[in-house]
């Protein structure tokens, strides 16, 4: 054996603080190295935790497959454990959310005028995941949940971001697959409109329930849509140019002060 | 915000809650201390209500609602209430594809129950509790009735909470174990407060020291189960003939019938002798009596 335990290291590890592999190795060389074991206190304390340490790890379930892939991200074990805990109409979401944006880019590719298919679905798909992620009515189990010191603000949050993030990498994904773009940045038009829709229906979550705040934020949208399509079949595309992008990031900007001044005061 | 030590887990003053403009609860005072209390009022009495509103999960719409001290109005208050809370939901619901231990470990995750050993051992504990232990690794759709109403108490308990509401619990329980819900309850009630809902009166027996009767959102009785019996004293009959319409009565195994007088003491007729109340009657006497009134 080419090495002995510092006393650092039996300390360490018999305070549970080496890592997985450090401990295996740690306990094989204890195996057979009488001078090393004595270092490693054994109190009765220590064997307990030790007992119940090992008891745990044969018992406890088996992670499943996203929140294992979550927790290797570096995210701390609860968290990945709350933002894998999704409910089944959000899974279902997620897939819709594949299926159309495929569609658009079908379409982008197949029709005159296509790539417009896509600008105009884009904003509201993170939309959607919100209003099917949290809430009443959405969630089987928020009963139970929602009286919980996690829920509310924080879980609200965790399950914002489990939906902003597939959301926005999907959709740029497709946009930089949309052809003809000219500049790169007229692929991003879509971003700031999905943003403001998202933290308006958080804003408006206070007196309704998110999926609800969410279907008035959608319709909002869609009527903005239809009356400028009225007005003139190019029209809508107006909701997209640069002056209204200022308009967007302004709104964004005023809606996420109103969260944050929500969050700090309530 | 901090608390006065002593201030009572439960402090409600004038407590009113509309639903739209259904009025559920009209103005509730209560304060409870450790023990039992027992919730009853016929359907739609408000017991539901109010337990949610105790639970943090409604606001009220008027009146004050303090649960230790705290205001569940503001999110500090809310937060740190929750943390000492226990509430099994009337109906509760759950992700049917996670199992049994996964689904506790999700609820321990949010109620802040440290690392992941002492959480797992939390878990364990109520499941051992709840007598789920060996249903651990079941989906949760594959549990009977039953067994989703113990996860359900399970889920409630995590964490030892210092007030614990139960909404009907013991729905679906088979009688062994709703003897050894009993023997749980009545354990936890040495160091908290437990407040729970239910339509069988044998619970209430049981189990409870103090009883909370509602009826269309307003207590119409606060007291123990024997000032409710005492007070169905000489009114409830025995006897043989007709008691006529007007009052509660049902037909004995023997042929006889037994009668409820709600309005005093008048003996429902000549064949009739009165007897020891029940709680089962006084129950009866004093939901029943709008009824008869009206
Ligand atoms: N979410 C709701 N929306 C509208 N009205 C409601 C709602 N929940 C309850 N109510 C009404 O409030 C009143 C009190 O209902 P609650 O559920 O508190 O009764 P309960 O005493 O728990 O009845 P049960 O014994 O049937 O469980 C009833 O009239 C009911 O119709
Ligand atoms: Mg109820
Ligand atoms: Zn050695």
């Amino acid at each position: 054996m080419s090495w002995h335990l510092t006393p650092a290291q039996a300390h360490e590890y018999a305070a549970h603080r080496a890592d997985e592999i450090t401990a295996m190795s740690v306990e094989a060389h204890l195996m057979h190295c009488a001078p090393c074991r004595s270092l490693v206190p054994t109190d009765e304390q220590w064997l307990a935790d030790s007992w119940a340490e090992l008891r745990d790890v044969v018992d406890r379930p088996r992670t499943g497959p996203v929140e294992a892939l979550l927790a290797r991200t570096g995210l701390a074990e609860s968290t990945a454990k709350l933002l894998a805990a999704t409910p089944r109409l959000y899974r279902a979401w997620l897939a819709a959310t594949v299926a159309v944006l495929a569609a658009a880019l079908l379409a982008a590719h197949t029709l005159p005028k296509g790539s417009l298919v896509f600008v105009f679905v884009a904003p509201v798909v993170p939309l959607l995941g919100v209003a099917l992620a949290y809430g009443r009515g959405v969630d089987p189990a928020h009963t139970l949940t929602s009286v919980t010191p996690l829920a509310g603000q924080r879980l609200l949050f965790l399950r914002t971001c489990a939906v902003l993030v597939p959301a926005l990498t999907l959709c740029t994904a497709v946009a930089l697959l949309l052809p003809g773009t000219t500049a790169p940045w007229t692929a991003a038009l879509w971003l700031l409109p999905a943003l403001t829709l998202v933290a308006g229906s958080l804003v408006l979550g206070r007196w309704m329930h998110l999926s609800a705040a969410a279907g008035v934020m959608g319709s909002l949208w869609a009527a903005a849509l239809f009356t400028l399509f009225l007005v003139e079949h190019s029209a809508p595309v107006v909701l997209l140019a640069p002056p209204s992008q200022v308009w967007w990031g302004t709104a964004l900007a005023l809606l996420l002060g109103t969260l944050l001044l929500r969050v700090r005061t309530a | 915000m901090s608390a006065p030590a002593a201030a009572p887990p439960v402090h409600v003053r004038g407590l009113v809650r509309h639903y739209g403009t259904r009025t559920a609860l009209k103005g509730v005072d209560l304060s409870l201390g450790r023990g039992v209390t027992g919730l009853l009022g016929r359907n739609g009495a408000g017991k539901t209500t109010l337990l949610r509103c105790l639970a943090t999960d409604l606001e009220a719409s008027a009146g004050e609602v303090r649960l230790f001290g705290l205001d569940p109005e503001r999110a500090a208050g809310r937060t740190e209430i929750r943390r000492r809370l226990g509430y099994l939901p009337q109906n509760p619901d759950f992700y049917p594809h996670f199992t049994v231990f996964g689904l506790l470990d999700y609820m321990a995750v949010l109620k802040e129950l440290g690392s992941r050993r002492d959480r797992h051992d939390e878990v364990r504990r109520v499941l051992v509790r709840t007598d789920l232990y060996d249903r651990r690794h079941s989906r949760v759709r594959r549990l009977s009735g039953g067994m989703r109403q113990r996860l359900a108490l399970a889920a409630a308990l995590l964490g030892g909470p210092e007030l614990l509401l139960l909404d009907e619990p013991t729905v679906g329980l088979d009688p062994e174990q709703r003897i050894r819900f009993r023997s749980l309850v009545s354990e936890l009630a040495v160091h908290s407060t437990v407040v729970l809902s239910t339509h069988q009166i044998e619970d209430v027996a049981a189990l409870c020291g103090r009883i909370l009767c509602l009826d269309r959102g307003r207590v119409i009785f606060d007291g123990t189960p024997g000032d409710l019996v005492e007070r169905a004293r000489g009114r409830v009959w025995e006897g043989a003939g007709d008691p006529g319409d007007g009052c509660t009565s049902w037909r004995l195994a023997d042929g006889r019938h037994r009668v409820l007088t709600p309005h005093g003491t008048d003996s429902p007729g000549g064949g009739f002798t009165a007897v020891e109340p029940s709680l089962e009657d006084a129950y009866l006497l004093y939901t029943g009596m709008d009824r008869g009134r009206g």
